[in-house]
């Protein structure tokens, strides 16, 4: 973590509460929680709010496939703590050898059409936005994706390219797989607000 | 599933948010650099925030300590690195919004 006091907390509330949930977790509270808890008066809690309704909100997408796009948006951005945190979570809803199959290559991976083309939306749309026109929103339409449902994986990919700027820009420590699996049962118990 | 109104409203939401930053200017700025625009902020800002917007993965400790000192406090900094994130987040939505438009207006 570049920033020292986001990693300490900036209040007596927030730094008991770190100290608190990481006692009680038993492993260091990963640095996304920290960043949540930081500055409270700036961006931070729209964006929670957004996150939370992409990521949990209705949604045709199930959690784990919202969290396979996540995985996905971090791996286009390379943030190997956001592959590994959104990996750990969209697992315990679906095969991970379809899971990682994805991240190795979803225009090969066994998962069903309406999904591979949402997933090439949001790839252009994460590396090439300038790029992204109607033909390649028409390319998911004709998979049998809805408007809304396109934009609800929008919205996943909108969220992420901040999160994963974050975790980039102020180097957060990476966990270990084990310490992925256990935050990964705190964010579907809590979710992201 | 009844949520595309309110994508935009949160969007929207974070995107005012910005502005609350203990350096407006800054913040704006770093917003539209992240966004892949110009804006006249400090060079460490710029910097930094050009960064952000185009390949997070490359910041350097130096540019992060470089936007603390110009900040004065590692809130400024802060706040600089999440309204570029921002900005080009909101650059991908907006294009992502008017590409399903687009082709929702072409199906009708």
């Amino acid at each position: 973590m570049r920033l020292a006091e986001i990693e300490r907390g900036d209040s007596l509330v927030h730094r008991l509460l770190i100290r608190m949930i990481s006692r009680i977790a038993g492993y260091r509270l990963p640095d996304a929680a920290r960043v949540a808890f930081y500055d409270r008066s700036f961006a931070g809690p729209a964006l929670g709010r957004w996150t939370q309704k992409a990521m949990r909100g209705p949604s045709a997408w199930s959690v784990s496939e919202r969290e396979l796009m996540a995985a996905m948006v971090a791996s286009w951005n390379t943030c190997p703590f956001c592959v590994g945190a959104h990996r750990a979570i969209s697992v315990r809803g679906m095969d991970p050898a379809v899971v990682d199959a994805v991240l190795t290559d979803f225009r090969t991976a066994p998962i069903d059409e309406r999904l591979r083309a949402t997933l090439g939306f949001l790839e252009t749309m994460t590396k090439d936005p300038d790029g992204l026109s109607a033909s390649d929103a028409r390319t998911a339409l004709d998979a049998g994706v809805t408007v809304e449902d396109l934009e609800d994986a929008a919205a996943v990919a909108a969220v992420f390219a901040v999160i994963t700027r974050n975790a980039n820009a102020l180097d957060f420590e990476l966990p270990s797989a084990e310490e992925f699996d256990r935050a990964a049962v705190m964010l579907l118990r809590r979710g992201y607000s | 599933m009844g949520s595309d109104r309110e994508h935009r409203v949160l969007a929207e939401d974070v995107r005012a948010a910005v502005s609350r930053g203990i350096d407006a200017h800054a913040t704006t700025g770093a917003m539209r650099i992240g966004a892949g625009g110009e804006a006249p902020v400090a060079e460490s800002y710029a910097s930094l925030a050009r960064t952000i917007g185009e390949a997070s993965f490359r910041v350097t400790d130096e540019q992060v300590a470089a936007a603390h000192r110009q900040a004065g406090s590692e809130r400024g900094a802060f706040e600089v690195v999440m309204a570029a994130g921002i900005g080009a987040a909101l650059h991908r939505w907006d294009a992502a919004i008017r590409a399903i438009e687009e082709a929702a207006d072409e199906a009708r």
